[in-house]
């Protein structure tokens, strides 16, 4: 496959990285010299230095034989120039990433599609719209839904007081509540991924991911060992568009206090949210916080551009006693150690994007791609297109390679936990949780 | 260097007057066709007037500046209403009708700013042919005939938005066209046709061609003035009372959102706060005075509803029309009603007052105000139809406010000092002010302004075209900036 990637930041960058794993061609265009050096002594791709919206430079980045093309830099007109001038010389797909929320609108995507812009991305709504999925479901630190949500992955923190604690895989699942609705998939500790088997104990502080086909009737909830607390009121600390979206999203449900140091940032916010609260002072001054109520807050979201000022502030926000902490890191280096930490979640806008990118890269073959933070693993979604060796036997009887897990299967629209003895067959949706060595084999055996 | 240049404003108020002329010329064939004498004072009137029009035209300067600024504009306006309530006294004056002029004078400044305070004791006596312009004073003066002017006459050369905001002011400035001409053309456009549709559902309702004529030109400017000496009362039919009712709640709407609903925009209606406030407003204080009512009165429980909401709705929207004396309905509504004479319509519409956008925009900044003490830091705009309210705009109506209570302290202290009982003196300087017509004591609903002395009606016509220009128009000629070049 060839793929072309215009702008080499986060979200190329780390794009590039995810797909040269996977021995694609890629061609990453860029204008800064230094970065592309810099890539092409880390990736096996090839660079071209120049304006990606300049026909010349698409041209000799190949885009006439582009099987994907994928405007990342960040300004959203060059994307969507690019974008369209690729398409035009004959690029197949064309993806471009997009700050403005209007452009992501129905009406206008359509438009966008009838110029040659195939889908548009917004790395800003995205975020937002995984920060409102952790606000509603925030017992968990991380919840991706397969299928509109058939299929659930969740990540969660053991506590101390988690009656799942000390116990063994295998007394999990005989449990008999948990039985065939919910199955362990990774554990995280101390930084290093732990594939679950039968005998392996689970511990207080570790990071455990599920697999779960019923993730509202989950009663995963009092196995976290947190007090069974209601969401009601959030603070946000930082006034950036992140902040917007989310805050437009959240205001109707919750009672939302914004922080934004920026005098006419804040009367932006204050002119287009109906509900939420807008402070404007230094979301820095903790006695400003506490005077606005830091402790009665049930969520805390740090938002601000400064990576370390987010995890600074969540940081003394838990120790205020607020119930869930949610940090935005820009160095993507940092979203590793939130466990470790004491933050709840750390979110990175940037993977967030880059991981829904990915997608498309798969289209046809693979429907959905999800990367674990922390874990050195992915979940990949598979469609069973037509009869082959995966569907003749049991799954205990494949030849998958060990660090394979058969996460979940989607059937009529319906999720299954499925044990040894389950067959798959022709249409099934099958979730598969494999180590990046092991993609090539778990995708040729797919194919 | 003379700071205002003064043939352009001479120029317009001629013109003005040429049309008030012209104007008067339509009740001839009202006075004729009931062969009455009154067409030779109305006649003699129309040509005075035109002539004296006619004459400020003249004379234009070879050289100077003849372009209409900031402060043109102000004064074309002003001068221009001063001259045509003065000239609109003509047909009074010439037909003998008063033996006091000034009486004559009040007349024509309380059709012209829609106020509808009359100082006749026997309304049905007049010639038919003067009660008509009677009647046609107030609704040329509804709109505010200087936005007509400048709609269908363009080769005046006037930049038209000087005028436009210093006669149709207020908070919102909403252009419905890009052009001023266009914006001014649509808003005459639907006044007329209201008021032809209001006149042929009266008729058609049993009220005779002439007065529902009448009825329908005073609904439609929210005047109040009426053929008949009990005002609406005389009709007391569902029929005719209920058109009345509709037409009156219509005219205190905003224009502009009459227009975008007339094209179907019904969402930009929906949208609009004062839209839903007014609205609100009619039917919480409606539904409690006509409790009142049922409570008061023996009345059956439709005619409770029908006189309750016909007498709000005449008093928010400022017209004045009287269907009963409200003053009977117990010492609380008596204070209701005092209270409406100071709340007015919606901003852009015919009605006079404060108007509710001003109150609606104090009364949220100042739940803001305590919002602000709990949490100093916060940024709190305040908003209309989603959009927020600057800070000048927010200044502006404060201003105003303030501006308003003092003109109504100040007025209600002079006319006390001219012999006024307090309820008399407050009552009579809220009415002007707010251009309602009725108020309570002694010039209530179903008393007249005739009583009064000469000094007090003077005091009261001033403040009438105060409150009929929104203050500022008139009041920004007496400061030195206006006559200063810096």
């Amino acid at each position: 496959m060839n793929i072309v990637i215009a702008g080499a930041g986060d979200v190329g960058y780390h794009l590039a990285e995810l797909l040269a794993q996977e021995s694609q061609n890629i061609t990453l265009i860029d204008r800064d010299e230094d970065v592309l050096e810099m890539v092409s002594n880390r990736l096996d791709v090839l660079t071209i230095c120049g304006d990606c919206a300049s026909p010349d430079i698409l041209k000799s980045a190949g885009v006439k034989k582009a099987n994907l093309f994928l405007a990342v830099t960040t300004s959203e007109k060059t994307n969507l120039i690019s974008a369209i001038l690729a398409k035009k010389m004959g690029a197949t797909k064309t993806v471009a990433r997009v700050q403005n929320q209007e452009y992501i609108e129905k009406s206008t995507k359509a438009n966008f599609s009838e110029l040659g812009v195939d889908s548009v991305i917004c790395p800003n709504k995205l975020a937002a719209l995984e920060l409102q999925k952790l606000i509603q479901e925030s017992y968990f630190t991380d919840v991706f839904d397969f299928e509109g949500g058939k299929m659930s992955v969740i990540g969660l923190t053991l506590e101390a007081c988690s009656p799942l604690k000390n116990k063994t895989i295998r007394e999990l699942r005989v449990s008999s509540e948990l039985n065939g609705i919910v199955r362990p998939i990774a554990i995280l500790r101390d930084s290093s991924t732990i594939l679950p088997e039968g005998s392996t104990t689970l511990k207080e502080n570790d990071h455990v991911f599920f697999m779960t086909n019923d993730r509202k009737k989950l009663p995963l909830k009092q196995y976290v060992g947190k007090e069974n607390s209601k969401i009601n009121r959030i603070m946000i600390v930082g006034g950036g568009n992140l902040t917007y979206s989310t805050a437009k999203m959240l205001e109707k449900d919750f009672n939302v206090t914004i922080v934004e140091k920026n005098k006419d940032r804040c009367n932006f916010l204050a002119e287009h949210l109906q509900n939420a609260l807008i402070i404007n002072a230094d979301p820095s001054n903790m006695d400003m916080l506490e005077e606005e109520g830091l402790e009665h807050m049930d969520a805390f979201l740090a938002l601000t551009p400064n990576s370390e000022t987010n995890i600074i502030t969540s940081l003394s926000a838990k120790n205020h006693g607020v119930f869930k902490t949610i940090a935005q890191v820009e160095n993507s280096d940092y979203v590793h150690i939130s466990q470790n930490i004491g933050v709840d979640t750390l979110i990175n806008k940037k993977l967030i994007a880059a991981n829904n990118i990915f997608r498309f890269v798969r289209k046809g073959k693979v429907e959905e791609i999800v990367s674990l933070k922390g874990v050195d693993a992915e979940l990949i979604e598979f469609e069973l297109h037509r009869d082959n060796q995966l569907t003749k036997h049991p799954i205990k009887d494949l030849p998958l390679p060990k660090s394979v897990i058969i996460g979940g299967i989607i059937r009529n629209n319906s999720g299954f936990i499925p044990n040894g003895d389950f067959q798959m067959k022709n249409g099934d949706k099958v979730i598969v949780f494999a180590m990046p060595e092991t993609i090539p084999v778990v995708e040729d055996l797919f194919r | 260097m003379n700071m205002v240049s003064f043939y352009p404003i001479r120029n317009v108020v001629g013109f003005l007057l040429m049309i008030v002329g012209g104007m008067m010329l339509t009740c001839i064939p009202f006075s004729l066709y009931f062969g009455e004498s009154d067409w030779k004072a109305i006649g003699g009137a129309a040509l005075v007037t035109a002539f004296a029009g006619f004459l400020f035209r003249q004379f234009k300067p070879k050289k100077g500046n003849n372009q209409v600024r900031k402060r043109e504009g102000y004064l074309i306006v002003a001068s221009g209403w001063i001259s045509m309530v003065l000239f609109s006294a003509l047909p009074y004056l010439f037909s003998g009708l008063f033996d006091n002029p000034v009486d004559a004078f009040f007349e024509s400044i309380s059709g012209m700013t829609t106020t509808g305070a009359t100082i006749l004791n026997d309304i049905e006596s007049l010639p038919k042919g003067l009660l008509f312009w009677r009647s046609l004073t107030q609704w040329i003066g509804g709109m505010g005939i200087i936005v007509l002017t400048v709609a269908l006459f363009p080769l005046l050369g006037i930049g038209g938005i000087e005028l436009f905001v210093a006669e149709a002011p207020g908070p919102t400035s909403d252009k419905i066209h890009p052009r001023i001409q266009q914006t001014a053309k649509s808003l005459w456009l639907i006044y007329v046709s209201f008021t032809g549709i209001l006149m042929l559902i009266l008729w058609g309702a049993g009220m005779s061609f002439y007065d529902a004529i009448n009825h329908a030109l005073t609904t439609m400017a929210t005047g109040g003035f009426s053929t008949q000496n009990a005002s609406i009362a005389a009709y007391n039919t569902p029929l005719i009372q209920y058109p009345i009712l509709l037409f009156m709640f219509l005219a205190g709407i905003n224009y502009t959102l009459i227009y975008w609903g007339l094209q179907g925009k019904l969402k930009k209606v929906w949208a609009s706060d004062e839209f839903k406030v007014y609205l609100s407003f009619v039917l919480i204080i409606g539904i409690a005075v006509s409790g009142s009512i049922l409570y008061h009165t023996d009345l059956s429980i439709e005619e409770s509803i029908r006189t309750g909401f016909f007498q709000v709705v005449s008093l928010i929207t400022t017209t004045g029309y009287v269907s009963a004396d409200y003053t009977l309905w117990g010492p609380g509504t008596t204070m209701i009603f005092f209270c409406l004479l100071f709340v007015g319509a919606s901003a852009g519409s015919t009605s006079g007052g404060i108007k509710l956008v001003r109150h609606w925009v104090f009364l949220k900044n100042t739940i803001l105000e305590f919002r602000r003490l709990i949490h100093p830091r916060a940024v709190l705009p305040i908003k209309m139809n989603g959009n927020v309210v600057n800070v000048k705009i927010l200044s502006h109506i404060q201003v105003f406010l303030l501006l308003y209570l003092a003109l109504f302290i100040i007025g209600s202290f002079v006319v006390s000092i001219m012999g006024l009982d307090f309820e008399t003196a407050t009552s009579a300087v809220a009415t002007a002010l707010g251009n309602v017509g009725p108020g309570i004591g002694k010039v209530g609903p179903t008393d007249n302004f005739a009583w009064l002395p000469n000094n007090v009606k003077i005091t009261l016509s001033f403040l009438m075209i105060l409150g009929r220009l929104e203050l500022f128009t008139i009041l920004v000629l007496f400061t030195p900036y206006f006559w200063k070049s810096n």
